[in-house]
């Protein structure tokens, strides 16, 4: 009975959504569905037989078609004529439909019956299948015009900053308020050696590890000094950082650098004694444009696949959604390995107990600063990629609800959980940019074909058109939904074991696979 | 072993240790009793590195500690298990036992060493799985215990271990302690217990307000006049 309340939960949400984007949308948001649906129902089913396990979620897979199919039908016929658009070509809207529907009843049962399967092979087959998805969404997507891609390559940027930031915050336990500065580094980086603003164009492939590196060498730079401080302190701190390096790349228009013996300390010195002298000053750079200010760094140097000489594009998304991913997979694997060595241990240790942590032969600051420049170095392969994918960037991007925003990816994800930090990230990104300018488009025509030919005064009526758009209301939405969140769910989307442990300690505690059966008795 | 020589140790403007001199031979199982803010804490924090004191000097083994950072100190073979335990909350009871074993090259005796300390206290053997913030106080000072003897010590330093536990479990713990020590490491022992520290130590020193006032073997410590008056409640 919980399971059909959840598939009527998500046929509705899935039902909806095809309100905002029409026409073929259904068949997609059918089959992510379903494997959302299939993916949370697994989690809470007993491990049977496949077969019956299938039999079992069939009920609630086909109500949740039934739902989707329904809503999006009811979209088609009367919603698209009250935002006064044409209904879809019949042919499109059977066929749409139809593989919705199987979609969603496929997937669903497919995903919960693999929850039959030993635990290994469960794993094993998840992953195969979610692989096939993602090397099948952007072609699906080519196909069916949605043109999502382009907005699913910004969500994945965010998850790699993500992931990079949940070393510092997840892991080291280090609050960062000024995280976005080590991605504007990345970024400018990248701009400033592959673009004709200095007349430099280096290979994108090359960039992206000096990108990296340089992140990495900043990230070491601010914690050196500062990661003796603690808590609060720190947060303070790397929130000034986080200031200073926007403003500091919008002013670096006019950059003179002179030797400073020649320039300053010899003439300084022959003046103290009264002579006068002019010397020839060193002058290393004059009056240099470094960061183009405002304007910002524009045209930057694309990716070119070697041999075959193919240029990505900014027309096609394809080859930039592969090229993300191909990171994530890289950053995913890197964090993982980090996260079980020694280094991770001694990270858990300081975020636990940082003086406790000293006692058992931790060097903290050491730590702490493994943790700061592991951190900025993804978010510097992040900067590389998106100042190549956008071509352009400009000082106002990194600024601090950038900060925030990658924050919430952590915190809304699951802190200290690698895949909360994924689904986090794909969430917030996709709601603020496929979500939101959807529903905008949708509320304005709607309200055009509705209330706004009964309003008469043309002030009103402008001024009820002009309100009625989310994106104005980004933050506000934002902050809600973290409200939201920390009352319901504190502990995130995917919750780390541990966090959880400390939510809710009313829970059974989690038992570790490896270790012998814990002794349920009384405590002593 | 242990020698500190003269140490002044000053948190702020209080000075807390004036003048602290002690020593720990090989084997031994030495004791620091006193009352509250009698200075037996900051003096094992200062030997921890924990407190860096002002003057004097510490030596351990030929090395001067008060010269090094905690985390070295620790990889010289000291290990404390510290007032008020500092357990990791959030790690399970293993997590934390390998967290003591953190500075130690020789990974192939860990697993023995896991054992000695799953005999010593079995009752975390039990519990191995569960988060170190969900143990009772007992359970996580066994904890701490273990964890510190992990790090394989030469010296352990024991931080009122008999604190806020029920007089059953202070026995134990205390049986545990001079069971260790005859199995050849060597303790510092810091107890408000006098009695029960004293039952077990070789010598003891008794701390005032940051001095050393007496210092002796532990029996005739038990036998002087002042000791018994003030810490072990004698009429």
């Amino acid at each position: 009975m919980k399971n059909i309340r959840s598939g009527i939960t998500f046929g509705i949400i899935g039902g909806l959504l095809t309100f905002l984007f029409g026409g073929w949308s259904v068949a997609v948001i059918g089959s992510l569905m379903g494997v959302g649906l299939g993916m949370g129902l697994s989690g809470k089913l007993e491990r049977k037989n496949p077969l019956e396990i299938a039999k079992s979620v069939l009920p609630t897979a086909l109500v949740a078609g039934a739902i989707l199919v329904l809503l999006s039908l009811y979209q088609n016929n009367f919603v698209q004529e009250a935002i006064g658009k044409r209904p879809a070509v019949e042919k499109i809207v059977i066929n749409a439909n139809l593989i919705a529907f199987l979609g969603t009843v496929l997937f669903t049962t497919l995903l919960a019956s693999l929850h039959g399967l030993p635990e290994k092979q469960e794993q094993r087959w998840k992953m195969i299948l979610l692989g096939l998805l993602i090397i099948a969404f952007p072609f699906v997507d080519k196909l069916t015009a949605l043109r999502w891609t382009a907005q699913i390559i910004f969500a994945l940027i965010f998850v790699i900053l993500g992931l990079g930031l949940n070393i510092v915050v997840g892991y080291a336990g280090l609050l960062d308020l000024g995280y976005a500065a080590f991605f504007a580094i990345g970024a400018y980086t990248t701009g400033i050696l592959s673009s004709p603003q200095h007349g430099i164009f280096m290979n994108f492939w090359l960039v992206i590890w000096i990108a990296a590196g340089m992140a990495a060498i900043w990230g070491f730079m601010l914690g050196a000094p500062t990661l003796p401080l603690r808590g609060d302190y720190l947060a303070i701190v790397t929130l000034g950082f986080g200031e200073i390096v926007p403003v500091l790349f919008k002013n670096l228009i006019d950059v003179t650098i002179k030797e400073p013996l020649t320039c300053w300390i010899l003439p300084g010195l022959f003046k103290l004694f009264g002579a006068k002298t002019t010397m020839a000053c060193i002058t290393l750079i004059e009056h240099e444009d470094l960061t183009a200010g405002e304007k910002g760094i524009s045209p930057i140097g694309r990716p070119v696949i070697p041999f075959i000489n193919y240029e990505f594009q900014s027309s096609n998304p394809i080859p930039w959604y592969f090229l993300i991913i191909a990171i994530i997979l890289l950053s995913v694997f890197i964090i993982r390995r980090l996260r079980d060595s020694r280094l991770g241990r001694a990270w858990m240790a300081i975020r636990e107990d940082e003086l406790a942590a000293a006692q058992m032969g931790i060097n903290p600051v050491r730590t702490k600063l493994a943790a700061f420049a592991m951190g900025a170095t993804f978010s510097g392969f992040a900067g590389a990629f998106y100042a190549s994918y956008i071509a352009g960037i400009f000082p106002s991007v990194f600024d601090f609800s950038a900060s925030i925003i990658i924050l919430c990816v952590v915190i809304l994800g699951g802190i200290g959980n690698i895949n909360g930090v994924i689904v986090g990230g794909l969430v917030i990104m996709t709601a603020d940019r496929l979500f939101l300018p959807a529903l905008k488009d949708f509320l304005a025509s709607l309200l055009t074909h509705t209330v706004l030919p009964s309003i008469s005064d043309p002030v009103m009526q402008l001024a009820v058109k002009d309100n009625a758009n989310p994106i104005l209301y980004r933050f506000l939405l934002f902050g809600l939904t973290l409200v939201i969140m920390m009352a319901v769910r504190p502990e995130g989307l995917l919750p780390n074991a541990q966090v959880r442990a400390e939510l809710h300690p009313d829970e059974t505690p989690v038992v570790e696979a490896e270790t012998p059966k814990t002794n349920k008795a009384k405590k002593g | 072993m242990l020698e500190l020589k003269d140490v002044h140790t000053y948190y702020g403007n209080i000075h807390a240790l004036k003048g602290i001199s002690l020593t720990v031979g090989d084997g031994e199982i030495v004791t620091l009793i006193g009352s509250n803010g009698a200075g037996k804490s900051t003096t094992l924090r200062t030997i921890q590195g924990l407190n860096k004191p002002k003057s004097g000097s510490v030596v351990f083994n030929g090395t001067e500690l008060h010269k090094l950072p905690a985390h070295e100190i620790s990889a010289l073979g000291v290990a404390q298990s510290p007032e008020g335990r500092m357990i990791f909350p959030r790690m399970t009871v293993m997590e934390n036992l390998e967290m003591g074993a953190y500075v130690r090259k020789d990974l192939t005796s860990l697993k023995d060493d896991l054992d000695h300390v799953f005999t010593l206290f079995p009752r975390l053997k039990e519990r191995i799985g569960q988060k170190g913030g969900t143990l009772s106080g007992g359970e996580q000072q066994m904890l701490a215990m273990g964890r510190a003897l992990m790090a394989k010590p030469k010296i352990l330093l024991l931080d009122e271990p008999s604190m806020g536990l029920a007089p059953l479990l202070v026995e134990l713990i205390f049986e545990i302690i001079k069971k260790l020590n005859e199995e050849g490491t060597t303790i510092l022992l810091v107890e408000q217990n006098a009695l029960m520290a004293l039952s077990i130590a070789d010598r003891g020193y008794v701390l005032q307000t940051g001095e050393v006032v007496l210092a002796d073997q532990a029996d005739k410590l038990m036998k002087n006049d002042m000791v018994q008056k003030t810490y072990l409640g004698v009429e």
